[in-house]
């Protein structure tokens, strides 16, 4: 019951709201740009907050948090890519635009943490957020190595019709892996993400506090908007379930439960992190991209099908960690300290 | 009808993510301009609700004289042999003023 009531902040339940509506197919519509625009907000706002705080915080662990970040976006994507070879649902080129995803990081799922954690009184540290910012581009890197390789792979054995087309393209898709590294690191919630928190970091005490009442005081509401927007847009995947199939959705579901672990294990034993932090680093393990990796995977592996990495991001792995992830990864670091 | 003139009209519907690609291409392939609407449906990539900047899709529409039309085929043809999923379709249209589409964009 403990963990049932820590769940009940406006956040998750607006959640639940925009999920049910959709669902029982109410005629509640919010404007085509308000996720958009919402998104903006909330990692400026994360980013200011994270400047300012790691303003103030030690250099060597916030470097050494960023290693771990670059660490963790580097291994989730070939265990990701692993296990889904395992299950022989998908090809390898699917398999690679999947795994980029759960490399990277949902800062949806992220802010949801932070309120529940705000909610039941938790402390944690301002590294996570960097890292938060780091996840979101080697993932994408390793997706497109993956991709490239099993290209390659696909070149040499054969293939199977369409695997044969992608081949003959080959030679000018080397042309452009430069400039779509180039985007992993020049994309929009990057670019935002670490302006802010630059910014946030090297302005004046004083005049950051006159931003609070816009990055602290209105957050959790404009979160609760965000998070009702996205129950609609999870719930609105939900109906693809079908096509993907069972066994891809027990990866949705396993993959952040690995990616959990081994978030715990780095937040806990390689980072030292209280309780707060290790949770969130778990979640960052946990959490699958739906914002950062989609546009790149579309445009770098247009082999694989979006409504595969879509559906499994933002209808499966998303919503089960807002509901059951969160207070799952924070029992066991809770566990792990203890 | 003497003031109207035959031209093709070039449609194009796929992700938002191409449309830097499309217009590049739209532009080598001396097009005299380009139209660009946002647009929502599903299909192949499954839902495209265009709430989120990952499931908007882009209406290109374009019209080249006929004798420009195969060279802007081929690099949509190239970009669908990719992988890359997009609705293409020409019709013929009639318009006002011919001379209008024979500069191109430069």
């Amino acid at each position: 019951m403990g963990t049932l009531s820590n769940l009940l902040i406006p956040a998750v339940l607006f959640f639940a709201l925009g999920f049910l509506a959709r669902a029982v197919k109410s005629d509640l519509r919010v404007p085509q740009d308000l996720a958009k625009m919402l998104s903006i907000y909330l990692l400026m706002a994360i980013g200011l907050h994270g400047g300012y705080e790691l303003g103030k915080a030690e250099l060597t662990t916030a470097f050494n948090a960023v290693l771990w970040a670059v660490v963790l976006g580097f291994v989730l994507p070939m265990v990701g890519y692993i296990l889904l070879l395992i299950t022989r649902r998908v090809d390898r080129m699917n398999a690679a635009a999947i795994a980029a995803h759960y490399g990277s990081v949902s800062a949806g799922t992220f802010l949801t943490a932070i309120a529940y954690l705000d909610n039941i009184g938790i402390e944690y540290e301002s590294y996570p957020v960097i890292m938060l910012a780091v996840m979101e581009s080697p993932a994408i890197i390793v997706g497109l190595l993956l991709a490239s390789w099993s290209r390659q792979r696909l070149a040499v054995t054969g293939g199977g019709n369409s695997a044969g087309v992608a081949v003959m393209q080959s030679g000018n898709g080397n042309g452009h892996l430069s400039s779509i590294v180039r985007e992993a690191f020049t994309n929009g919630s990057v670019i935002l993400l670490i302006g802010s928190m630059l910014i946030g970091a090297i302005s004046s005490p004083g005049s950051m506090v006159k931003l609070f009442p816009f990055i602290d005081e209105i957050f959790m509401g404009i979160l609760c908007l965000f998070l009702f927007e996205m129950g609609m847009e999870a719930a609105r995947r939900i109906r693809e379930f079908r096509k993907v199939g069972a066994v891809l959705v027990a990866f949705g579901l396993i993959m952040p439960l690995i990616g959990g672990a081994i978030g715990i294990a780095v937040g806990h034993y390689a980072l030292g992190l209280s309780i707060g932090g290790t949770t969130l680093v778990a979640v960052l393990g946990a959490s699958a991209s739906y914002i950062a990796v989609p546009p790149a995977m579309r445009l770098a592996v247009p082999e694989a099908n979006p409504s595969f990495y879509l559906t499994l991001s933002l209808g499966i792995t998303f919503p089960f960690n807002v509901v059951i992830g969160i207070p799952l990864y924070h029992y066991f670091a809770a566990l792990a300290a203890a | 009808m003497h003031r109207l003139f035959p031209e093709k009209l070039v449609t194009i519907i796929t992700s938002d993510v191409l449309e830097d690609r499309l217009v590049a291409s739209v532009r080598n392939r001396g097009a005299s301009g380009y139209t660009i609407l946002r647009a929502r449906g599903a299909g192949s990539s499954g839902v495209q609700s265009g709430m989120l900047d990952i499931d908007t899709n882009i209406k290109l529409h374009v019209i080249v004289p006929p004798q420009r039309l195969s060279g802007l085929l081929d690099d949509l043809e190239r970009l669908m042999h990719k992988g890359y999923h997009m609705t293409v379709y020409v019709s013929d249209v009639s318009v006002l003023g011919p001379e209008k589409y024979e500069t191109s964009m430069y």
